[in-house]
């Protein structure tokens, strides 16, 4: 059987200004496969993030997620739609538990809204129960479940990344989109991140990851795309993307993390 | 500071049962009705009769802090413009309850569903704008309403309205100046019922939105939160409650203008929110009491009360920007306990 | 409504609206100045400002002991004492400008991101600042001597061409031509520039950034003095919330040139001073006031980048 496109990028560009941030990007992402997004500092990997999300409207190109356009849908509904994200930086929520942060996400597929809660009517109370259990589910699955009461922003650096994995989780989505997961992690932790985003992807998600450590997206992507100045350069297999030319160019020659 | 109130009252909370919070919680409300005894006591206001003080600054000033809280404290929408929704409140009282006959109780609902209306007006039109933004236009609001208000002679322009008339008796209570206690009850009444509302919508999705807004709106935004929605909605109950506050507030004081309804209410409110601690509905409910109170009591302060407002924003913000009460992890203990 | 006036008192009205607009542009620049480096609005710049029109008229009773009844001044004595009390005006808005600044935001630059309260601690000052001058005159309104005989010199195609409005004129010109020369010339004016585009690379460049914040609320509290001392000279008379008035109007110049952009607080001011005068002539003074927030609204709402300025409602991810 072969895989559905989840995610479809056609001819992407986006420009600020005078900057063309991303040049006729054309990208696949297939069902359930893992694909990595690669790129030197400033290729425009955040930006593809960021133009699927709804962050930035694109200046032309399509983006299709499951067949149907995604342009001009306001950030909510493209969530709703089924797209979450991590950020480059931690952007949890603070001054809530890891719990609450991860049901502020689950609550996005509920109906019951204010009046309902007002009221405590039958529907709120039943989606307030799912949507906790839920949360709780997921807390165990990535593994921080004993954080669920602590404030997001007292746990550990490595609880707080994968808290904002759980937290896109919440919302149920199909496609993932991790924004440099392991930054700050050492070989074991990126070791274990690594198995956890594979056990995600088994779960019947797909993930779109953005990262810089080689040696963790050559372990777990199925295929790898490479961006250089907004232009992609490769798409393909992660043993061939190595050995790319162009690709070893753009880096000069990083082949791995030296964290 | 060593000694927490804060989390002291929240350990007594969570270390309770059932039955000794409800108990608690009883103890708390009767101690607030008979707050009038105090009458007789060192706690007695010199110009003004205590009981009625009680009721006007403090009760109305605390049940508006609780609205404006929802708007600045919670979803961190700063709105400098909040006196105008007391002041519709206030209108529609004085205005329809004249001419539809209606009392007080009977324009209640009114009051507060013209408070509301505005507040969906007014939010949709300012609320995607951010920040700053959102507090000038919120401000420029309040005083073009009072402005026109001031130059329109078919509401009574400077004026205003008189005659205004007091709550009937109900259930055996007098509203009347012999029976200014009765005032303060409502108003006691209103804000347990806000409290109440406040609470139960905090531990649920929309204390969770207002909270995620306040906190990183544009990250709330792609998890899913419909934020101008809940901003609105934030706005929208805020003016319900001071639309509340204006109508009591109309009929104990039988005469408006738009003189009363100055900016420099919105910033005592404002005031009251910050120093008490925003988002906290007690240290609101503390900041707006002791606020409202202290300038009552020490007559010269109360010369200089706005000057001493401007000191506490200034001193609250840079010293302790959380406020007295500062937000609480209550809600790690509430997470524990089913729903009720 | 009525057009009447505003036909046939044209040329007059232009002229006094120019010489509002200059008073409004020079207060502008403690706004937009500060946002361009802070992102905060500077609600004391209000309160600046009052404080030079008290200082102006103080120099005048006080240093020089001159009533409400004395005989305008001329030849040098009047240069000497009008330059007195423009310096009084200017030094005292400046020394407070930097005050505040000092005071009630440099503490939460360093502590917190959280715009909201900076907003409030500014409000806080504005406040105490005008509740203070309140109880010190007991709410009462301070005149000024006249100095300055008002005479008129020329006439315009219609317009009188009184001796202080043409004075703000070319003083304001001049302030804002040496003002200009400063930000794109001087290496602490392109300091400011470099804060205003990027706070965290200025900061990361080497540049002194307490140094750069210090001269943009010093900068912005002359150029709001001076408008002070012109404010006295021209309408003679100030109270405690006369800040409060002015403020905001000056603010919304900033805002409809395009808050940040020197030049847009230029055209701001000017468009607002003239819009200003028109519409009191058709609507009435009762509803001056009301011309200023009306305007200020309706650009936050339909466009908030002003004339000329940049968008600052973008989303940060």
């Amino acid at each position: 059987m072969t895989n559905s496109v989840i995610l479809e990028l056609k001819d992407l560009t986006m420009q600020f200004g005078g900057v063309k941030a991303l040049n006729q990007v054309n990208l696949s992402v297939k069902k359930g496969e893992i694909c990595a997004l690669i790129g030197p500092n400033g290729a425009g990997k955040t930006t593809v993030f960021n133009v699927v999300t709804g962050v930035y409207k694109p200046t032309s190109g399509e983006i299709n997620f499951n067949g149907l356009s995604l342009k001009g849908k306001s950030r909510h509904r493209i969530t709703k739609s089924g797209i979450a994200r991590t950020f480059q930086n931690v952007r949890l929520f603070g001054d809530m538990t890891a719990l609450e942060n991860v049901l502020t996400a689950t609550d996005v597929h509920n109906r019951s809204g204010l009046i309902g809660a007002m009221f405590t009517t039958p529907r709120s109370r039943r989606e307030e129960s799912a949507s906790r259990k839920k949360a709780q589910e997921i807390l165990e699955f990535i593994g921080i479940a004993n954080r669920s009461d602590q404030l997001a922003r007292n746990l550990p650096y490595g609880d707080q990344r994968r808290l904002e994995i759980a937290r896109a989780m919440g919302t149920s989505p199909q496609l993932l989109l991790l924004d440099e997961p392991a930054a700050g992690f050492n070989p074991s932790e990126k070791k274990s991140l690594g198995e956890l985003i594979v056990k995600i992807r088994n779960s019947g998600y797909t993930v779109l990851l953005i990262e810089h450590d080689m040696s963790l997206v050559m372990d777990i992507s199925d295929r790898v795309a490479v961006l250089d100045f907004g232009e992609k350069i490769a798409d393909d297999l992660p043993k061939l993307v190595q050995d790319n030319p162009k690709v070893i160019e753009a880096y000069l020659g990083v082949p791995a993390d030296a964290s | 500071m060593a000694f927490n109130l804060r989390d002291f009252g929240a350990n007594i909370w969570a270390k309770s049962n059932k039955w000794q919070r409800y108990l608690l919680a009883l103890i708390f409300i009767i101690a607030a009705f008979s707050l009038p005894l105090l009458e007789k006591t060192f706690f007695n206001t010199p110009n003004t009769p205590f009981v009625s003080v009680l009721f006007y600054p403090i009760g109305l000033y605390t049940l508006m802090a609780l609205g404006l809280n929802v708007v600045v404290g919670k979803s961190g929408l700063l709105d400098l413009g909040y006196v105008a929704f007391y002041a519709v409140g206030a209108y529609t009282a004085g205005l329809l309850g004249a001419s539809l006959k209606l009392n007080t109780w009977e324009v209640m609902p009114l009051g507060i569903a013209f408070a509301m209306l505005s507040g969906l007006i007014l939010g949709a039109a300012v609320l995607r704008l951010k920040g700053d933004y959102l507090a000038i236009v919120t401000l420029g609001f309040g005083e073009i309403i009072r402005i026109t208000a001031l130059n329109t002679p078919a509401i009574g322009a400077s004026m205003g309205i008189t005659n205004i008339a007091n709550p009937p008796t109900t259930f055996g209570f007098k509203y009347d100046l012999d029976h200014p206690e009765s005032y303060y009850w409502t108003i006691l009444i209103m804000i347990i019922i806000t409290i109440m509302a406040i609470r139960i919508l905090s531990i649920r999705r929309p204390g969770r939105a207002w909270e995620a807004i306040r906190q990183d709106e544009d990250v709330a935004e792609l998890m899913g939160v419909n934020i101008y929605k809940y901003k609105l909605w934030a706005f929208v109950f805020g003016a319900a409650v001071g639309g509340a506050a204006g109508v009591l507030f109309a009929s104990e004081s039988m005469f408006i203008s738009p003189n009363i309804f100055k900016l420099e209410v919105s910033i005592f409110i404002l005031a009251f929110v910050v120093f008490g601690g925003m988002g906290n509905i007690w240290g609101v409910i503390l900041g707006a009491v002791l606020l409202s109170y202290i300038p009552e009591r020490i007559r010269f302060i109360s010369d200089a009360r706005m000057l001493i407002f401007g000191l506490v924003l200034i001193i609250m913000m840079n010293l302790r920007p959380d406020g007295l009460l500062p937000r609480k992890k209550r809600e790690k203990i509430k997470s524990d306990k089913k729903d009720s | 409504m009525d057009f009447s006036v505003l036909i046939s008192e044209f040329p007059t009205l232009t002229v006094d609206g120019i010489a509002l607009g200059f008073i409004y542009v020079l207060i502008a620049l403690g706004y937009t100045m500060v946002y361009g480096v802070l992102r905060l609005i500077n609600f004391a710049n209000s309160e600046v400002f009052m404080l030079g029109t008290f200082a102006s008229i103080l120099v005048a009773t006080q240093i020089f002991s001159y009533t409400l009844e004395s005989e305008p001044l001329t030849g040098f004595k009047l240069v000497y004492t009008m330059l007195a009390m423009l310096l009084g005006a200017m030094i005292i808005s400046g020394v407070v400008s930097v005050l505040v600044e000092i005071v009630a935001y440099r503490r939460l630059r360093a502590v917190t991101s959280n715009r909201l309260t900076s907003l409030i601690s500014a409000i806080g000052v504005s406040i105490f600042l005008a509740e203070g001058v309140r109880i010190l005159t007991s709410s009462a309104p301070m005149g000024a001597p006249r100095i300055l005989d008002k005479i008129t010199l020329t006439t315009v195609f219609g317009a009188d061409i009184r001796i202080d409005i043409l004075l703000v004129i070319i003083f304001a010109i001049i302030l804002l031509v040496c003002l200009d020369l400063f930000v794109n010339k001087s290496r602490l004016g392109k300091g400011i520039r470099a804060v205003s585009m990027d706070y965290d690379t200025a900061k990361l460049m080497g540049i002194n950034i307490n140094k750069v914040i210090s001269t943009t609320f010093l900068i912005g509290g002359l150029g709001t003095g001076a408008a002070a001392f012109f404010y006295v000279t021209v309408y003679e008379v100030t109270v405690f919330r006369i800040g409060f008035e002015l403020g905001i109007a000056a603010f919304t110049a900033a805002v409809l040139g395009g808050i940040g952009n020197i030049r847009g607080a230029f055209a701001g001011g000017l468009a607002l001073g003239l819009i200003e005068m028109y519409s009191s002539a058709v609507f009435g003074t009762q509803w001056k006031s009301i011309t200023a927030f009306v305007i200020l609204v309706l650009v936050l709402l339909f466009r908030p980048n002003g004339i000329f300025g940049e968008s600052l409602q973008q989303a940060r991810v």
